[in-house]
């Protein structure tokens, strides 16, 4: 459909390592690309002023939040969204493993990115301390679990405490 | 209380068990389906026109330029609305007739901020937003009222002219005698004013709505993620003329609701009348500025006129005050927060004299809708900050004093002034627990250490009750005519036609596990692993396995939504055992289930699996006796109804609440002096729910409503500039908790079963707003030796500078019978 | 939050940049941390987005024989505070960057978008201000640049021309001196002060101080005044800054009103200096 004001962008990228080839508009955020046209379900919206980070995916390798971002700036790049995390035959990874031993999720609608974000934060930092952990997430809002369970979850993985 | 029908499970394996989950997988994955993943055939998007004045009559409203713009496939405004539909169902209007009108859509005047007075369908999200910025809307602003307080004086502005005043609902609540206690206490502690302040748990998925009025069946196919389905249909059906037979609700996973999503049925009918119109369905989801203007806050409460007789020896006798409730501009479930705080008039203590004056007022901001704790951590907050009031002035400790006025274990099942029952606890037990795990003999030393180095140490302590499983029937003491008592949830427990194991729920979770907690339950009654147990993810109203109370909410789902389970299982126990005595030629007593299939007792080697019983009934049925072909179905619905009887209205009395859960916090904290800030250096929580069906799940709900409460207490509020603007509407200025503002939060806990449940479980999962009530408590400690008092249930760093260094007055005064010499 | 009709262009290198900002109602896109919440929420009209984040002339930072450190533009703050190179030379500085927002907020935001953007809660117009800072800017007309004292005009700009980019920061050598950077945390800062501290033979021999959450970043003579030339003692201190907030007008909102912030400037001067101190004598 016509859009006066805004233009027509053609993107190519890698979305959890498949090409992909698209156009977008160029007013088209990139949390709505991901959702709308490519149908994902992990990154979600939260809010409006990019503060809840439950739209958290990596994009060349670190988390950034999808709604802060235009499609049109994706040309080009490698994004990864929860949807990788699981093993392709569909066997969770350790760190969801661990996050399922230890409840660390109730609802579920902050979880895609909270992984995310714990993924890149243990790629850093492969056995943080607590608060450590607690700075790595802060860009993630979760309203359910208080938080106590996911700082135990992410803690297990450094301290190598899951058994897959 | 006379016995209860359900019967314990007997040698339990899976309850008790801190299992993890079997709604983990899918939102692991990211294969949840929450409402926005959803989509319907040839689906248009809808967004709303909102006022931005908080008071203003509607002089206007254009659609025409909206209409034109390519892409947009219809409107609807308040007056179509108001033209084809009743006004919402009121709770309680006043005898003769008055109350307020409100349609689905905003009509004639708006009155708070964001309310909504338009709406625009459209093929894409992008053209819906822009063809609602082309809707040409001409407000006539009018005066704001923002106080709740002075919403009641006679010369504020009226905000429905169909009341005449801002009056939603007045009463006086009068159990033992106050006045006699106030004159014959040995001290009186006066207090101006508490103010219990307004936020939200603002859960991360907003609202959302996918609905398609279909015009061929007439059926409204509503996918939403609203937590008290039935609550809203009995509402907006008749609003619409329909029946509620015409509505189909369907969610599957919904991301948090807290009370919240209660609220979001008004949108569910605009927009099915939306898709109606259009002939198409229609998708739309809440912004998060919409939600903070329009979804829903709590309750906010100011207590005034607080009087508390204490005898010499410590016993707070009980209290008299005045409490008026920001209901804001319309009434979406209110007035019920006028009577729901009762269920624990006295709180945690065994106080007897209670008298309170009662005001629900109207005002230009967001309808006040239930919020996790809904109206009773408001009063337990209250509660609980003349107990420390009291202890700091009359120089009690504040542990021994709560001590000597707690219910004691031995009083359970306690009656309270107004006739509910406390059903079971260990709040001095309790309370010894939350002390030693922050040590507190160290953190007092520690708090001495702080003195003079400008970072004030604080221990404080918060008590509370988490009533669950309500009693419909206090909604009459605030309108004897409604037609509404008792509570209950539905369950069905089913065979399926190669023996699966299906349970179906009334109930609609947001995060708290039922898939899980019901398949532990089914499990133990079934003999078989949970694993091969399938729970039917969220709600689907077409299995037909609801009543008028299904869904999730009020710290219930423990009891009403664990015994419907017991029962409907219990009874696809018994009708398996019956086709299988049937099968065996022997009485029903002679067999028994073991590992997935019925076997005689005293042979195991005749066996039946599953699969075999539900052959026999659904695809070979000449095998049976006719009679019991004709008797059994493997399909059993059952309805869990607590026992209930309606309150007496006149005198406000009778047993609200089935359960009462507890929770004991303390706090150690510390505050900096030159810039208020408070800083958590400790935190532990002892909860008692009674039984535990899975600790894991009930310590992180614990652990949620613990991070709600902290937030609310130092970072969260909503609050209102003079023009009824609201400055908190986004995470810009709303500062929801994040992982850096909650500290370890360090648990334990009691069981003390409750003797009303069966099972002996109790609903927690609303929690109480215990940090609350103890980081208030922390903050008083940290600043005592000053004059400040902390009579507010939001302090941010501003407000204890100001405390500390423009404080103003007291606002507490004791008067002693007797002057010590 | 959907954005209103914007068109977008991504030029190879930075004169490609410069060119396209002639477009009227054209606007440089660096980490879009600030921007395109800003057209999310409506709060600006932009026509076209120039994305300048890929752009290679503006990233790196190199740090000069004299001890200075050139950061360019399009570092973003998670480079600058992994950066050992950064470490070296201002340490305060990457914990700073270490320590902002969040790790998705640093993925992306920019050291020169920071300072363009001049919100009163950002990070480093202060920062700059305390250290003085110079800004290299290009443009139409070519190169110049400007002092951190001049760069800042007030909310949300900055003393760039239509059509210029700024390209990168020298920050000068630290020589021994001690950094401090102390906030009053109320949503991102209600209040925040950064220091810079000398000392020789026990003596303060040179102060900068500079108050943020502020429209323009803002030295204290009166302060530095009083503070060159005593012994560094916490009494001192207090007295010197004590004078801080005078003659500063903070707009207040949700999170703090304009007399809470004016009274909380002595007190993050205080300790900004304070902190300074206690750096500075690690390295003195």
């Amino acid at each position: 459909m016509a859009d006066p004001g805004a233009s027509i962008q053609e993107i190519e990228l890698t979305l959890n390592g498949e090409a992909v080839a698209r156009t977008v508009s160029s007013r088209q955020l990139l949390i709505h690309f991901l959702r709308d046209e490519l149908g994902l379900r992990g990154p979600k919206i939260g809010c409006d002023t990019g503060h809840c980070g439950a739209c958290t995916v990596s994009y060349g390798g670190k988390t950034i939040k999808s709604c802060m971002m235009l499609a049109a700036q994706a040309d080009g790049a490698e994004i990864e969204t929860a949807e990788s995390l699981a093993s392709p035959g569909g066997d969770l990874s350790e760190l969801q493993e661990s996050f399922r031993a230890n409840h660390a999720l109730q609802c579920g609608y902050c979880t895609s990115g909270v992984l995310m974000s714990a993924r890149f934060l243990l790629e850093r930092n492969p056995s943080p301390s607590d608060e450590e952990v607690r700075e790595g997430i802060r860009g993630n809002i979760c309203r359910c679990t208080g938080y106590v369970n996911i700082v135990k979850a992410i803690g297990a993985i450094g301290r190598e405490e899951v058994s897959a | 209380m006379t016995a209860p029908a359900q019967k314990t499970i007997e040698a339990p394996t899976f309850v008790g068990q801190s299992m993890p989950r079997k709604e983990d997988e899918r939102l692991l994955k990211a294969q949840g389906s929450f409402v926005d993943d959803e989509g319907m055939h040839r689906m248009g998007y809808a967004h709303y026109v909102r006022s931005p004045y908080a008071h203003a009559k509607i002089v206007s409203v254009d659609t025409s330029k909206a209409e034109a713009m390519p892409g947009v496939i219809a409107t609807l405004t308040g007056d179509e609305v108001k033209a084809m539909t009743e006004p919402l169902f009121q709770f309680a209007p006043r005898a003769n007739g008055q109350q307020v009108v409100e349609y689905l859509l905003g009509v004639d005047v708006v009155r708070y901020q964001g309310e909504a007075v338009a709406v625009v369908m459209a093929e894409t999200r992008e053209v819906a937003r822009d063809a609602a910025e082309a809707v040409e809307v001409v407000y006539e602003p009018l005066p704001v009222l923002i106080d709740g307080v002075a919403a009641a004086e006679p010369s504020a502005p009226v905000l429905h002219e169909s009341l005449g005043d801002n009056i939603a609902w007045k009463g006086l609540f009068d159990w033992g005698d106050i006045d006699l206690a106030l004159e014959n206490a040995d001290h009186v502690v006066k207090i101006d004013k508490l103010h219990f302040h307004r936020y939200s748990s603002t859960p991360i998925e907003c609202n959302a709505v996918l609905v398609n009025w279909d015009p061929g069946t007439d059926m409204i196919r509503v996918v939403s993620n609203n937590q008290f389905p039935m609550f809203g249909a009995l509402v907006i059906a008749p609003s619409m003329g329909v029946g509620i037979d015409q509505l189909d609700f369907v969610s599957q996973d919904i991301g948090g609701g807290f009370g919240i999503k209660i609220n979001s049925y008004t949108h569910i009918g605009v927009l099915a009348l939306l898709s109606r119109k259009a002939g198409r369905p229609v998708k739309w989801t809440e912004y998060r500025t919409e939600h903070h203007q329009s979804a829903g806050h709590g309750n906010e409460r100011t207590f005034t006129d607080i009087e508390v007789p204490v005898t010499a020896d410590g016993t707070i006798l009980g209290f008299k005050m005045k409490a008026f409730d920001d209901a804001g501009a319309y009434l979406h479930y209110e007035p019920l927060g006028a009577v729901i705080w009762s269920q624990v008039v006295p709180g945690p203590y065994k106080l007897k004299h209670v008298q309170v004056d009662y005001t629900e007022t109207l005002t230009n901001k967001c309808p006040a809708v239930p919020n996790r704790g809904y109206s009773r951590m408001q009063h337990i907050w209250f509660v609980e900050r003349i107990v420390d009031i009291v202890a700091h002035e009359l120089g009690f400790d504040p542990v021994e004093l709560r001590k000597k006025n707690y219910v004691q274990p031995e009083d359970y099942p306690y009656t309270t002034p107004n006739g509910c029952i406390y059903d079971s606890g260990d709040l001095p037990t309790a309370l010894d627990k939350v002390l030693e795990m922050i040590d507190y003999e160290a953190a007092r030393e520690r708090q001495k250490q702080a003195e003079g180095t400008g970072k004030r140490i604080g221990i404080g302590i918060g008590t509370t009750l988490d009533s669950g499983t309500n009693n419909f029937g206090q909604s009459r003491i605030l309108n004897p005519e409604l037609p509404f008592s008792g509570n209950g949830e539905a369950c069905t427990a089913m065979l399926d036609l190669y023996g699966e194991i299906m349970l179906k729920l009334g109930t609609n979770p947001q995060g708290q596990g039922h898939e899980t907690t019901a398949a532990q339950v089914a499990a133990d009654i079934l003999k078989v692993s949970p694993e091969n147990i399938r729970v039917w993810a969220g709600f689907d109203k077409s299995h037909s396995t609801y009543i008028g109370f299904s869904g999730t909410y009020a710290s219930q789902f423990a009891v009403t939504g664990i015994n419907a389970v017991i029962g409907a299982v219990e009874k696809l126990k018994s009708e398996i055992l019956i086709v299988a005595a049937a099968a065996f030629g022997v009485g029903v007593d002679d067999v028994e289930l073991a590992n997935g299939s019925a076997r005689m007792k005293d042979n195991h080697e005749a066996e039946i699996p599953f699969i075999g019983i539900a052959n026999m009934v659904f695809a070979n049925n000449a095998t049976l006796p006719h009679e019991i072909a004709t008797s059994v179905s493997l399909t059993c619905r059952y309805v869990y109804v607590p026992k209930f009887e309606v309150p007496d209205t006149e005198k406000k009395y009778g047993n609200l609440t089935l359960t009462y859960a507890t929770q004991t916090h303390a706090a150690v904290i510390e505050l900096d002096e030159e810039t208020g800030k408070v800083e958590i250096l400790d935190y532990a929580i002892v909860d008692d729910c009674g039984k535990r069906i899975n600790p894991m799940v009930v310590e992180g709900q614990v652990h949620g409503a613990t991070a709600h409460g902290i937030g609310a207490a130092l970072k969260e509020t909503f609050e209102y500039d003079e023009d009824g603007q609201l400055l908190n509407s986004n995470f810009l200025y709303y500062h929801a908790a994040t992982a850096t503002d909650v500290p370890h939060l360090k648990t334990d806990h009691i069981e003390s079963p409750s003797p009303f449940t069966g099972t002996g479980a109790k609903g927690m999962g609303e929690g109480g707003g215990a940090p609350v009530h103890t980081i208030c408590a922390a903050i008083q400690d940290a600043l005592s030796g000053t004059d400040a008092m902390v009579t507010d249930s939001h302090n941010p760093p501003e407000r204890i500078w100001r405390m500390l260094h423009t404080p103003g007055e007291r606002g507490v005064t004791v008067t002693s019978k007797t002057s010590d010499g | 939050m959907l954005l209103a009709p914007v068109d977008y262009y991504r030029p190879d290198d930075l004169q490609g940049a410069i060119s396209a900002l002639g477009t009227p109602g054209a606007r440089v896109l660096a980490g879009g941390q600030s921007l395109i919440s800003i057209l999310k929420l409506r709060a600006a009209s932009v026509d076209l987005l120039v994305d300048i984040s890929r752009l290679e002339e503006l990233r790196g930072i190199d740090v000069a024989d004299d001890g200075s450190v050139h950061i360019g533009a399009g570092v973003t703050y998670d480079e600058m505070a992994t950066s050992g190179v950064l470490a070296g030379v201002h340490a305060k500085l990457c914990h700073v960057a270490a320590e902002t927002v969040d790790a998705q907020v640093r993925n992306r935001g920019t050291f020169g978008g920071n300072l363009c953007h001049n919100d009163p809660i950002n990070n480093f117009p202060p920062y700059v201000v305390a250290l003085g800072a110079t800004l290299h800017v290009r443009g139409p007309d070519g190169d110049r640049d400007i002092g951190a004292d001049e760069f800042f005009t007030g909310y949300f700009t900055n003393s760039l021309k239509p059509g210029e980019i700024l390209t990168g920061v020298t920050l000068p050598a630290l020589a021994r001196r001690g950094v401090g950077f102390q906030e009053v945390e109320i949503g991102e800062a209600a209040a925040r002060a950064v220091a810079v501290i000398g000392i020789d033979n026990g003596t303060i021999s040179s102060a900068q101080v500079a108050l943020g959450c502020l429209p323009v970043p803002t030295r204290l003579p009166a302060v530095e005044e009083a503070l060159v030339g005593s012994e560094p003692t916490a009494e001192n201190v207090a007295a010197a800054t004590a004078t801080a907030g005078e003659g500063i007008d903070p707009v207040g909102d949700a999170d703090a009103s304009p007399e809470y912030r004016i009274a909380m400037a002595p007190v993050v001067a205080k300790r900004a200096v304070m902190e300074a101190i206690e750096e500075g004598g690690r390295h003195g």
